[in-house]
Formats: structure tokens, sequence, C-alpha cells
């Protein structure tokens, strides 16, 4: 009898060489903060110090964003085809450079190098490239002349996809001609820095790209400065909606990508093997911290103990450790405050009557770490069925019929993706009609590409990333 | 692993065709399941131990036209003593050959671990009629073989006909009694990962010790991809009936790396328990000259040729 | 004393190739002589032959791989601009022009380029059939097209007659007479730039020789004209075509999403939806 360990096998840091302290990017330039004030930003599986950021105020705010005007300016001037042309070598750049932001990403959010590496970084090229394409062939895309650029758009980014994200939003702003504000997330503003100087490399324009750090507090005075001609957000929905109100009564568009508590829906004739793999991504990918993570498991009951062996027994071969480690499967939770909030509804959902179960491994001595959980014997009223918990952490439900099915996955108040596992062709087509979900994944999950559209429903948000229909975003209506 | 009787195996029978016939596979997430289990990488200590492993799970094959008692007489030297300047090197697992040269075999095996395995049953196409493949079975078998490889009727498979590939199965186990019994699938013919299934689930019910993916004779061999649909039929075989039964891949395992795949994939999929030669086997002739180059490699740093080790 | 260049050859499967025939004809650019392949029928041939197994592999990337080839061409093209230059002067245009056109030339690459992943989104669609079915009409480029060039020596202008069907997955045997040394020239990029063996293959010689072959070869999916045939020659060709439904195409747009539509066939599929 052999037992069998994998060893460790640890990406090098040493290809990226972090600064001890960075500074804002504004009108080409990179600036210290007009604050003064700096915050730090940790390795949340050691919880060393990488770095210190500036904590942005009013006057650097209002720096950047009259950059971006002058940015605007330049930038409205060139052909379609010179924004093109910029754009794909951002995109050539990042392709050079993705190992370097890939061991960057882990260890300043507490990502997986496999997904860094395999996942985000060819995702992050892609997207510039994809939307440079679109740069010189806007009039193809909607057959209406009256569409314009907004103009200076406000974008603020979370901590889960951080450079992705930046990609998503910067991409398809500076295709349809606009410049940008971008504020990473409080704790993962490295590799947006870092993207800075591609931007430097790239001799974009100065004010076409501008990047600022800060808290909560340096989004508000992006979203509330009277220059701003649209915010596009991502992150929770309960700050969407702060969003939402203050942009109330003033002419400044919006796009939201809030929230999810996804269904992932299992009839009993799926292809079980591959449903679990599905299930198993669909929520322990990025430590579940994905808005449109597969977080509610709907079993056809005839399945539900067949499934749930499988599931618990497929788990169990789930690695939690070093991000840097190319074996990890599940990396940190991003803070201390995540973490108190997934053990804090993970607490709520043993106390309802929740039957919890959670994989037996070592976990790191420093950092924040959670095992990879599953839920059963759980009712639709529990808080572990109806908060987003943000974390690996699976709920399962149970239906008898499609009907029912679909009730379940639509009673929430969020409508960003679901998923649907069966064999049969014409019941996936009646489901996916029937689901109120933006995304809907048949037989897979957590598929993203440039090319296809993004976004939710209800209190998911509004506007659509990526594709065609993701250009409306940054594009205004004339009339 | 006894022989089915008549009662439980008609029972037996009806619960397997109902799984059979419940055989859904999505093939493009195998793929990215398979695919990802090979981003797995083992460091160096590991990598020795998995290398060593490898040897002791081969079945050093022959199967040409032109084998004969001098070329199986090397082989079978090559099987025992793989690399006669490392003895900490194991002997293989078996050797296989054509049952026309199992005694010669099993005359220079002698005293050693060394099995020896007969392809029978009208290896590689099985097209004949069931006595043929009765009777070189029972030839090899009286020449001493340990082990016999048999093959599927695929015939009768892609016909429908899923009681004949039973039913000939069974009637070869009998024959073999308590001689190790290995049904080959040929998933180059079988083609779709469902067929692969079905195939499996009909010849572990039928009695068989092992699946194995190919002979080897066809441009198509194993693929991760079929290893994978094999491992979860016998888990679900083993989780109906208690029984466990093994896997063996062969046909177009050109190198270590490659091997050490199927290793990380038999782990992390069934558990370490299952890596051993009682329940894995890979089918080799040039996979074992790259595995004692790697060995090589990793006690001394160096990359090797060929040339350092004896021809099998 | 006239300097006798190299001999430029076909480009056939990813290889500089003779043509079988061993014929040659010659061109004469300030004082310098080119040697240039005249291309026989059995050339032909061979070449579509090619073009087949470059169709299944060029078709068989995916839209976002084909677009980073398409763009890595445009890299290859503004590496090399001088030599272009060079050349397009040497054929009579003036500095500035030539300047231009390999200008144009690169634009027109990017704007194809970054067509490649994007194209399906602007002709496909679904269609609100009135019973309950999932019905969606998504197009398949047609297979191997064979482009004849204008006449200009134009860089942009032998682009832009090949750009279109490349871009949507097609394979192309591009065909010059006018402009075979720069067309040839051009194949050295191509050569450089990661396309699948047989999915760009270039010839050159009289069209005439090879008209009625082209014209009949069933293979060939797709014959689009960029300038105008003498004697009725386009007359015979679509004779020709019409024993195997074959499409001709004269004188197509060159620009735009319009430029794609001859060389796509549109599939629609329909499936139910229920439980």
């Amino acid at each position: 009898m052999i037992d069998w360990q994998y060893s460790e096998s640890i990406e090098s840091p040493d290809i990226v060489s972090i600064k001890k302290k960075y500074t804002n990017y504004i009108g080409g330039k990179f600036v210290e903060p007009k604050s003064k004030k700096y915050i730090n930003t940790i390795s949340p599986s050691t919880e060393e110090l990488l770095s210190k950021v500036p904590l942005s105020n009013e006057k650097d705010i209002n720096s950047a964003v009259k950059a971006a005007k002058e940015g605007l300016e330049v930038w409205s001037k060139l052909t379609p085809n010179q924004r093109s042309r910029y754009l794909f070598k951002i995109a050539r750049l990042i392709q050079e450079r993705s190992r370097e932001f890939a061991v960057l990403e882990s260890l300043d959010g507490g990502k997986p190098i496999k997904e860094s590496r395999d996942f985000d970084l060819p995702q992050v090229a892609a997207n510039f490239f994809y939307f440079a394409g679109w740069a010189d062939k806007l009039d193809l895309s909607w057959a209406t002349k009256s569409l314009k650029p907004y103009g200076v758009v406000g974008q603020i980014i979370p901590w889960n996809f951080p450079l992705l994200m930046l990609a998503w939003k910067i991409a398809p702003a500076l295709a349809t001609g606009n410049t940008v504000v971008l504020k990473p997330a409080e704790t993962t503003p490295l590799t947006a820095l870092l993207f800075a100087e591609i931007c430097e490399q790239a001799g974009l324009p100065p004010g076409v790209v501008n990047i600022v750090t800060g808290d909560g507090s340096t989004g508000s005075l992006i979203v509330n400065h009277k220059d701003i001609n649209k915010i596009a957000f991502t992150g929770s929905t309960q700050v969407g909606k702060l969003i939402q109100k203050s942009l109330a009564g003033r002419d400044v568009g919006l796009t939201l990508e809030l929230g999810g508590k996804a269904a992932n829906i299992v009839y009993e004739d799926a292809a079980i093997d591959q449903a679990v793999e599905g299930v198993v991504n669909g929520i322990f990918f990025n430590q579940g911290h994905v808005c449109c993570a597969g977080s509610r498991l709907l079993l056809q009951e005839s399945i539900h103990d067949t499934f749930v062996k499988k599931l618990e027994k497929r788990m169990q071969s789930l690695r939690v450790g070093n991000p840097l480690d190319k074996n990890t499967d599940i990396g940190a939770i991003n803070s201390k405050e995540q973490l108190d909030k997934i053990t804090g509804l993970v607490n709520e959902g043993v106390e309802d009557g929740g039957e919890l179960f959670q994989t037996e491994c070592e976990l790191p001595g420093n950092g924040f770490w959670f095992r990879p959980t599953l839920f059963t014997n759980v009712q639709p009223s529990y808080s572990i069925a109806r908060e987003e918990i943000f974390g690996p952490v699976l709920t399962t439900l149970t239906f008898r019929t499609p009907e029912e099915a679909v009730e379940i996955a639509n009673n929430t108040e969020y409508g960003l993706s679901a998923g649907v596992w069966t064999e049969k062709g014409s019941k996936i087509l009646w489901t996916a009609d029937r689901l109120d979900a933006g995304v809907v994944w048949a037989n897979t999950f957590n598929k993203f590409d440039p090319s296809s559209p993004f976004g939710g429903y209800k209190e998911s948000g509004f506007g659509r990333e990526g594709g065609r229909h993701g250009l409306l975003s940054y594009l205004k209506a004339s009339s | 692993m006894g022989n089915i009787k008549t009662s439980d195996q008609s029972i037996q029978w009806s619960n397997v065709l109902e799984m059979v016939y419940e055989s859904r596979i999505d093939s493009v997430g195998l793929n990215e399941r398979v695919n990802s289990l090979a981003t797995r990488s083992i460091k160096k200590d590991s990598k020795l131990e998995a290398l060593n492993m490898i040897v002791s799970m081969c079945d050093l094959t022959t199967l040409e036209g032109e084998d004969t008692e001098g070329k199986i007489s090397q082989m079978v030297a090559k099987a025992i003593k793989p690399n006669p300047l490392d003895l900490s090197v194991s002997s293989v697992a078996a050797v296989c050959v054509y049952p026309s040269l199992v005694a010669i075999a099993k005359e220079k095996v002698q005293n050693s671990n060394v099995k020896v395995a007969a392809v029978s049953s009208y290896f590689p196409s099985g097209q004949v009629p069931m006595e043929s493949k009765l009777l070189d079975t029972k030839y090899a078998i009286e020449s001493g073989a340990d082990e016999i490889d048999i093959v599927i009727n695929r015939k009768a498979f892609l016909e429908g006909d899923y009681r004949r590939v039973y039913d000939e199965i069974v009637a070869l186990k009998e024959v073999c009694q308590n001689v190790h019994l290995k049904t080959i699938l040929e998933v180059g013919d079988l083609k779709t990962y469902e067929n692969i299934r079905k195939a499996s689930l009909i010849s572990l019910a039928a009695g068989s010790d092992f699946i194995k993916t190919s002979t080897g004779k066809l441009s198509i061999g194993s693929s991760r991809q079929a290893c994978y649909v094999m491992l979860k039929s016998v888990l679900d075989f083993e989780s109906m009936t208690g029984v466990k039964a093994g896997i063996k891949v062969a046909g177009g395992i050109r190198d270590a790396k490659d091997a050490i795949r199927y290793l990380v994939m038999i782990n992390e999929e069934m558990g370490s328990d299952w890596l051993n030669p009682e329940l894995f086997r890979f089918g080799a002739s040039s996979l074992l000259d790259d595995v004692l180059k790697q060995i090589k490699k990793l006690k001394t740093g160096a990359y090797q040729a060929g040339y350092y080790f004896p021809r099998g | 004393m006239i300097d006798i260049k190299k001999t430029y050859k076909n480009y056939v499967d990813g290889k500089y190739v003779r043509s079988e025939s061993g014929k040659t004809y010659t061109k004469e650019l300030k004082n310098e002589l080119y040697e240039l392949p005249l291309t026989s029928r059995k050339d032909v041939r061979d070449t579509v032959t090619s073009s087949k197994s470059g169709f299944n592999k060029w078709n068989g990337m995916t839209p976002y791989t084909r677009m980073q080839i398409l763009y890595r061409l445009s890299e290859m093209i503004e590496g090399n601009k001088e030599s272009y230059i060079e050349l397009l002067v040497s054929h009579g245009m003036s500095k500035q022009k030539a300047n231009k056109d390999i200008e144009l030339a690169i634009e027109n690459i990017i704007w194809f380029a970054g067509l490649a992943d994007k194209w399906e989104q602007l002709a496909g669609n679904l269609n609100p059939v009135s019973e309950e079915y999932f019905n969606i009409s998504h197009q398949n480029p047609i297979g191997v097209v064979f482009t004849l060039s204008k006449s200009t020596v134009s860089l942009n202008d032998l682009l832009s007659s090949l750009l279109p069907p490349l871009t949507i997955g097609c394979s192309v045997i591009s065909y010059s007479e006018e402009s075979s040394v720069l067309a040839l020239k051009f194949a050295e990029d191509i050569n450089n730039s990661d396309f699948p063996p047989g999915s760009l293959n270039i010839l050159t010689g009289k069209f005439e020789n090879i008209l009625d072959d082209v014209s009949k070869h069933v293979e060939i999916n797709l014959v689009a004209l960029h300038k105008e045939i003498e004697n009725d020659g386009l007359k015979r060709i679509q004779e020709n075509a019409s024993s195997s439904v074959k499409r001709i195409v004269s004188l197509p747009s060159i620009s735009g999403l319009s430029s794609i539509l001859p060389f796509l066939e549109t599939k629609t599929v329909w499936h139910p939806k229920g439980t």
C-alpha cells in the first residue's frame, strides 16, 4: 500500500518585483497622492505586507477627472483605426508580461496561480484583443448612427478578479471612444498599477486611462464628481444600490454588475459525473468569490443520495493551500472581513438545521482559509439558501418536477446566472427560457469569453459586459 | 473474483443492463476534467517513486508475427532485470505474448515474480466462431499462462447484441477458472465515451478481473479520456457489487511523462490503494525504456541515451 | 546590364514551389528582370488539394486564433514596409503613393483581423418562428475560394481581394497576373505569420491558361473575379461553373461587412423546447 502525496510545486515570485510603495497613474504620469496618505496591501495567504498604495482624496480625484477630460480631447480626435491599434498593442504587451501579472495577482489577491495563469491572464489579453477589433467598426455593431461615447467614465471594480475586471471595464470603454478613471478594490490594487506601466509602454496618450487607488470613500468621490459622465460598477448589491441612489436626479449613465445566488439545476437525466465536476467548478472556482457562482445546488430528489455521495468524494480531492503552489485548487479567502462573513453565515446554517459536510484537509497556519463546505437538508428559508455567501460553501435544495426547479431557481432577488444539467436538449431550452438569469450555462459552468455578453436580471444589476451587446454599456443614444 | 453463478448472473445482468442504458456522458465536460488533471505537477521525490511504480506495473509486450523463442528469451531477461546496472529497479509485472510463445516465456521467467500473460480469443480482431476463441485460450492456459488478455466481440457490440458480448466473456472466464482475466475493450473501435462505458460495465459484470483499453494494433490506442471513463465504470461497479476490478492501459503511452499523468488520475479519482500492480497495469514496449531513462536522469542529473539500457 | 533577380516561386502548402511545367514568364521592372511561375493546369489541381486540407485546418481554428494570426500578418508587413515601398516604386508608383498604399493595406488587415471573432455576431441570428422551437441561423465559410487579383499593382488591392474570405475561415487561392511580383513577395510574410499550410496559397501566371480548369474544378467552391475578363471569358466561366453549381462572383465589394457575404453559407437549425 503506497501513500502518495503531491509535493509542493511552487511558482517563484521572483519574476515580479514589487515596489515598497506605489503611486497613482494620472495624466500619463505616476503621481504621489495629494492626500499624502497611503493604505497597506497584504498577501491574504501569509498576512505579510506587500506594499502600500495611495488613499486618494478629493483633490486626487479632481486631478484624475481633469486628466480624463483632457485625454478625451485627444482620444476623440484620433481615427478609429488608431484607437484600435493602441488596444492591440496593449493586448500584446499583456501577453508578453503574463507570467509576471499572474504571480502578482495570486500574491495580492490569494487566488491559485493555476487560475491566474491559465484563466485570468489569457482572458485579460483576449478582452483587449476582442475590443481592439470593435474600435474601428462601431458602425457595424448597432445599426444606428446616433450612438456616441459618454465621455469620461468612472469605473469601480472588485477584488475577486482584479485584472480581469479591469480589462472588462477599460477595453470596451476605450474601444467606444471614452476615457476612464478606474479605482481598483482596496485589497487588490497592485495589478491595476502594474497595468498602468503597460499603458505607458504602449504610448497611450496621457489621460486616456487614469488609475487611482483608495477605499470606499474614494469610490464615493468618483461617483459624485460632477464631471463624470458615466459610472460602471461591479461589486456588492448593497453598494450598487447606494451608487444608484447617489446618481438619482443626475444625467449620468450607469451600469451595475452585482451579486448573485445562482441555482445549479441537476435533472435526473444529467450526465452525472460531468455534472458533479460542473457543480464543483461552479462553487469552488476562485474560492467561491464569484458573483455568478453556482451556490445553490438544486437536485432532482430521485438522484439526491447518489449525487451527494459522488460530490462529497470529489470535494475531498480539492487541495487548499498556498496560492503560488501549482497544485493548489482553492486559495486564500481574500480578507479577514470576508472570512468572518463566511464563518458567520455557515454557523447560521448549522443553527437553522442544515447538515454540514466539510472536507478534511490541513490548513496553513497564517492567512485566511476556509474548507470546501457542503450543506444538505436545507430549507429554502434558511439564510444560507438566500444570502450571497461569497465563499466555498454550497447549499443543496431538492425538487421533483421541472416546474418546481424553475420556481425555486427564480425565488430570489438575484438573477445573474444559472446552470442546467440534463442530456435532453428540449429540456435545456425549455428551462433556459424560464430562468430569470442573464447567463444560463447548460451542461457547463463558469464559461467566459470576451464575445459573450455577461450581466444580470433583477438585483444582480443591469447592463451587459462583453460581446456586441457589451458595447451598449459605453455608448449613449443621442436624440 | 470467482465465477458468477446462474441465479446471481441473471440478477446481476439485469442490474447491469439498466446501468448500461443509463450511460450518459458529456464529452466536452469529460475532456476538461481530464485536461485539468494533467496540470498536476509532482516534484522530484514523488516522481522517482512514481517511475519505480510504473516499472512494477508494466506488462512488457511483444505481439508480432516475427516473434521467436530467441526474441522472447531476450525480453524475459529484460523483464526480470530492466536495468542490470541498477538493481534497485524492480522487475516488471508481466510479459505479454502470443499463445505459441507462452511455453518458452514460462520457462525463462523461472523463479522470478514476473507473470506470463497471453493474448487469446483470436486477438486482435476476434472475428471467428466461439470455438476458436475457446481453443486458443485453452492452449495458452495449458502452456502455463498466468494471465489471459481477451478481446470483446466488437461485431456483436456494435450490432447492439450486448448479451452475446457478455456471454462470450462468461464462457471464456469459465475456461480461465482462477487464471487472471483481462478483457480488452478496444476503445479505438468503440469511438464514443458512452460505448466505452457500456463495454466496461458488460465486461465487469461478466467476471473480468481487469478491463483493458486496447490491443495496441490500431493507430488509436489508449487515451486518458478512455481511462477516465473506465475508472468511473470500475468505481460504479464496485459501488453496486462490492467487487474491485483493475484497469490496464495499453497502446500509445509513449513516455514516462504520459504514464505519470495516468497515475495522477488514478490517485486522485480512485485513491492511492488502487496504485498497485494488482489493480493497474501498463501495456508497454517503448514506455519501459523511457521510464528507465528518466529514473537514471533523476538519480544522476544528466539526460540519458537509449544505448545504456539492454535491448529487450 | 540587366540584373537578373531571384526566381520567385509560387507559395503552396506552406512551401515555395516552381510550376510543375517548369515554365516561367518574365517581367521587367526598371533595370531588373523577374522570372515568375507560369502556373499550369496541374499546378491548379495540386493547389486545390492543398487548399482543401488547409481549409480544414484554418476553419478548425478558433476565431480568436485566426484573429491573432491576421494581426501578426499586419505586424510582419509593418516590419517590412520599406521593402514593399521599394518594390512598388520600381513598378512606377511615386514614393508618396506607395507609402499610402502600404498604410492602407495595414489598416485594412487590422480591420479584418478584428472582424474574425465578431462577424458571426453580425451575420447570424435567432429566428422568431411561431412554434415552440429554438431556431437559429448561423453561417459557415463556404470552403475553398479562388480569387483573381485586380490588375493594379497595389498591396491594398491585393489584400482586399483575399481578406474577406480568409477572415471568415475560407481557404484562399490568390491568383495574380500583373501584380505577380508583389504577390509572391507578400507570400514571404504569410509564411512568417503562422498560417496553417494550405490556408492561403499564392499563384501567378496567365489566367487564360487555367480559366477552364478553375471554373470546372468541383472542389473550388467559389471563384471571385476582381478584374474584367476579355473575350467573353466571364460567360465561359459562368457556363463552366453551372455544371457543378459553383458560385461565381464578379467584382465583389471589398470593404465593410458586405464584403464577406458572398463567402458564407447559412445553416438554420431547429430544436424543440419542452420537458
